[in-house]
């Protein structure tokens, strides 16, 4: 008998590439949607993407409920709330998300309230606290990185109680995702450098932490190989629509594979600048993950020796001698990043934000400790070892 | 994780068949009795998990049980210690560790499954605020690196910390002093 284990789950259909979002009307018939609402948030309407959202949907025949465009950056129970009414109160039958993972957080809580008729939602929050299934949900992403068009967690800024209500259940998961070159075409070069490196951190600490498996792994081989060979092309090029697409592939593959094999301590230290200090999290994600790798490295060095693979193709690959390999990854991530900043300035260290005190290092040490990620990262991290990663980020 | 890549790579085999699941569930109900208290004792005899107990909210309380009403322990903070409360209380925990099934908390109390790879394994979930959830652990992960031996310990947990031998044995001895304590003057339950 072996102790090998592991659970996978990845239900939601994906309708990715070109005029995809075109497919939406069929994908509405198929689960009896006449009336959806649309949730979104201001940028997202004023960039035009809910238009062409609503375009492709009467083009085919299909109807179109209220716009929910109140949406905050941080996402808000009030706004959970506010479009959960709307949507009762119009009678709508389905949502469809617009937007990052702020919009998808805040429109999967909604879903919640709008299926179970209204009441506090805070009353479904924690682990598995849905007993069945929600009115149907499209996902329609307008970053690459968050991956939130495929996870079952939403979490939600509760100003009131002062504190991130988080829900996890597998019904929260859309029951489609949209990916459509069109949505993230004018994404910003820094915001479609930080989510990318967003996305590399959920592959990657995914095929490093304790809950990988032969799926996860896949998922994440599969993002790792895309976002290294499109990100430089991309933000040279922020009009190339083959790359935008695989860069959205790429954030969705990645989203499934820590879905099944949750992230660790990077996560635990973007979290928290993040909190403390608003810096982005894709960018955090990003100045952390070599410094982890390389803490990380005495218990997962095979893993991330076979990244190598992804990261750099297979000549560098056989080129290098195995025993190198792992160090040759975080090279390749460094040199990424390296890129990343020539080309569009994505900070390379916590100095370069602007936004954090050095002399803050230590309050972010202890409070990462704190944060839920920890549990999954594949070495115990101590106060000592977070402050040591944070001072080598600095600079 | 082992992971069966290729047949050569295989480790030692693991017995195939297990303890009938009454034996497991008598140990599991053992074993939460015993880890409840200890870690009341090791609440107040160790100062690292004495400084994290401080640093949860007042009055919370945690549980640990296995799904649909199987075995449980249940502690709640007390002043600046944990303390025990009766597993037929009908107050709702703060936070909640939970085991899929007997089985699975049989293989982790047993040691032959970290706690670690129980969450990695979905055997184990959080259901709760995870800041005192992460508290709750290192306290656990404290006490097994402190109360067992290093070679069970190590099996336990995800890493085993730098402590000496002379200091694991003066804390041990403290914690099972108090533990013992407790017994005789407050009895089993």
């Amino acid at each position: 008998m072996t102790r090998h284990y592991f659970e996978f789950s990845s239900p939601v259909k994906m309708v990715a590439g070109f005029r995809a979002l075109e497919h939406i009307p069929f994908e509405m018939e198929t689960r009896s949607v006449s009336r959806p609402m649309i949730v979104s948030d201001k940028g997202v309407v004023a960039a035009g993407l809910v238009d062409a959202v609503i375009e492709a949907i009467v083009s085919g025949n299909g109807q179109v409920g209220p716009v929910f465009d109140d949406v905050p950056p941080d996402s808000s129970m009030e706004a959970v709330e506010a479009g959960a009414c709307i949507y009762l109160e119009s009678g709508c039958d389905a949502i469809i998300a617009v937007g990052g993972g702020s919009v998808m957080d805040t429109a999967k809580a909604m879903n919640i309230m709008a299926t179970e008729g209204g009441g506090d939602p805070r009353r479904f929050a924690g682990y598995n606290n849905l007993k069945h299934r929600l009115n149907p949900f499209v996902a329609i992403p307008t970053t690459a990185g968050t991956g939130s068009e495929v996870t079952a967690i939403s979490v939600i800024k509760d100003a009131k109680a002062g504190v991130k209500t988080f829900f996890f259940s597998q019904f929260l998961l859309p029951d489609v995702a949209v990916l459509d070159p069109r949505m993230t075409l004018k994404l910003p070069p820094m915001m479609t450098a930080a989510t990318a490196m967003d996305a590399m951190t959920h592959a990657v600490e995914a095929y490093t932490c304790l809950a990988k498996n032969p799926l996860s792994d896949t998922y994440a081989e599969a993002a790792v190989r895309r976002i290294s060979a499109w990100l430089a092309p991309v933000l040279e090029n922020p009009e190339d629509a083959a790359g935008r697409l695989a860069l959205a592939e790429a954030a969705a593959m990645a989203g499934i594979a820590f879905s099944n094999s949750p992230v660790g301590l990077v996560h635990a230290l973007a979290h928290t600048v993040g909190a403390m200090y608003g810096v982005h999290h894709g960018a955090a994600n990003s100045i952390f993950l070599p410094g982890v790798l390389e803490f990380n490295m005495p218990a997962c060095r095979e893993q991330l020796g076979e990244l190598l693979l992804y990261l750099a193709g297979s000549e560098e690959y056989a080129a290098t001698p195995a025993e190198g390999r792992a160090e040759a990854s975080i090279a390749r991530i460094v040199a990424l990043k390296q890129h990343a900043y020539e080309l569009c300035g994505l900070p390379r260290t916590l100095a370069e934000t602007g936004k954090v005190p050095r002399e803050a290092l230590p309050d972010i040490a202890a409070r990462s400790l704190d944060d839920g990620t920890m549990v999954m990262n594949p070495v115990d991290v101590t106060y000592e070892d977070a402050l040591a990663v944070l001072e080598r980020a600095w600079e | 994780m082992s992971e069966p890549l290729h047949p050569s790579a295989r480790t030692t085999p693991v017995a195939g068949r297990g303890l009938s699941y009454s034996v497991q569930r008598r140990y599991v109900v053992f074993m939460m009795w015993l880890i409840a208290r200890l870690l009341q004792a090791a609440s107040t005899a160790d100062r690292a998990i004495r400084r994290e107990v401080v640093d949860l909210p007042e009055g919370f309380s945690f549980s640990m049980r296995v799904r649909s009403g199987g075995p449980a322990l249940i502690m709640r903070k007390v002043g600046d210690r944990l303390g025990t409360v009766p597993t037929s209380s009908t107050a709702r925990p703060a936070l909640a560790f939970e085991f899929k099934h007997l089985a699975h908390a049989f293989l982790v109390l047993s040691f032959q499954e970290s706690t670690p790879q129980a969450f990695a394994n979905d055997r184990l979930a959080i259901d709760g605020e995870f800041p005192s959830a992460m508290k709750v652990l290192r306290c656990l992960n404290r006490m097994q690196a402190v109360v067992l031996p290093k070679f069970v310990a190590r099996r336990a947990l995800k890493s085993y910390p730098s402590i000496g031998l002379l200091e694991k044995l003066t804390l041990a001895a403290r914690i099972y002093g108090r533990f013992v304590i407790e017994l005789l003057t407050r009895g089993p339950k």
